[in-house]
């Protein structure tokens, strides 16, 4: 009886690795390279286009590892990217590890609205952590309410500025990663 | 059906429903005590376990941060074997370990050296609590869920008499709706 069911758990453990191995063997295809530096002034023409970037995983998400950035050198530019449906989570590991990723570039906007609905979610006595404007910043996981308010009314300001009704943000969606060994 | 058969039926389900949810009702329950004393704060994460040594290092000469600098830091550790990469901050250097961190603050040469150990197994459980897999695990889950409101309705038939549901059940019950009732009454 216990070989047998020991048998079964490690029937079940080699099924389940097999699964996990989704994010395994990277096909750029036609994918539209982007680099870290460069990102920022890249993005706005590739929204909602396939991108294949490379860099450094400087943080991930510990609320669920559904988000990672990646950085190039320095951590001057932070490129958000979050987990698609077929990867189950960035886990902690990664950081520091060279990846190439695969996804599709998203935009978010933020205006009046949305900052509004955000400041509402930081009052809460349970906040929800996906709300707002994710940094990847040393600490941005431990804000306290105080900060995040500053960071909404710092985002006012530079909404006020800008002249236009939205600010864009924009991250990558990944469908897959693969580590680059050195 | 009479209620003696009626009764019967219900216990073996509920017994045998038991069964097959003692693995699933372990994963969310153990999982469950870390990630509420994550949410509260109690622990820095839900995956890894992680320990800070306060550190003053020398800076590196003419303010310029360079490979030889990054490696010597590192062999004054004695973590030169666990070098992944480095990314310099303004004013920072972080150099990732494969198990751990270094953050130096170039200003003054205080640092702070963060070490992880996995918590293995309960990684996993997590992974399966905030259903990360998705795919036919939803179902999956969704079923235990089912198997547990059904768990809830046939345990209340399980006996009868002085410790059935209209008796001493009733009171049990009662004080198991109340609780979680009154904490959305003070705290929400």
């Amino acid at each position: 009886m216990t070989r047998k069911l020991l048998f079964s758990i490690e029937i079940m453990v080699l099924i389940l690795s097999a699964c996990n191995m989704g994010s395994k063997g990277l096909d750029p295809g036609d994918a539209v390279k982007v680099a870290v530096a460069s990102f920022e002034q890249q993005a706005a023409g590739i929204v909602e286009k396939t991108v294949v970037i490379e860099g450094t995983v400087l943080h991930t998400c510990k609320h669920g590892g559904k988000r990672m950035f990646l950085v190039d050198g320095n951590d001057s530019v932070r490129v958000e990217v979050t987990a698609g449906k077929d990867i189950p989570k960035f886990d902690e590991k990664l950081i520091g590890s060279r990846l190439r990723v695969l996804g599709v570039l998203k935009e978010e906007k933020i205006d009046e609205k949305y900052l509004n609905e955000w400041e509402n979610e930081v009052k809460k006595p349970e906040e929800n952590h996906d709300a707002g404007v994710h940094t990847g910043a040393k600490g941005h996981e431990d804000q306290g309410t105080q900060d995040k308010l500053d960071q909404i009314n710092s985002l006012r300001e530079d909404l006020k500025n800008s002249g236009k009704d939205h600010l864009s943000f924009y991250s990558i969606e990944a469908s897959k990663f693969e580590e680059i060994k050195k | 059906m009479q209620t003696k058969t009626l009764r019967r039926w219900n216990n073996a389900i509920h017994r045998d429903t038991g069964y097959l949810c003692i693995g699933m009702t372990l994963i969310y329950a153990i999982s469950g005590i870390v990630l509420n004393h994550f949410k509260s704060g109690d622990l820095i994460h839900p995956d890894y376990a992680k320990s800070y040594k306060e550190v003053v290092l020398p800076l590196p000469k003419d303010g310029n941060v360079t490979e030889a600098y990054v490696f010597s830091v590192l062999d004054r550790l004695g973590e030169k074997d666990h070098y992944k990469s480095h990314v310099l901050g303004t004013n920072s250097l972080e150099i990732f370990l494969s198990m751990g961190s270094v953050y130096i603050d170039l200003t003054n040469g205080s640092a702070q050296v963060e070490k992880k150990t996995p918590l293995y197994g309960i990684r996993e459980f997590n992974l399966l609590h905030y259903n990360n897999i998705k795919k036919l695990y939803t179902w999956f889950s969704d079923l235990y869920a089912l198997a547990l409101i059904f768990m809830a309705i046939t345990g209340m038939f399980v006996l009868k008499g002085k410790n059935g549901i209209l008796k001493r059940g009733a009171w049990l019950t009662l004080i198991g709706i109340l609780l979680p009732a009154l904490f959305l009454l003070f705290y929400a």
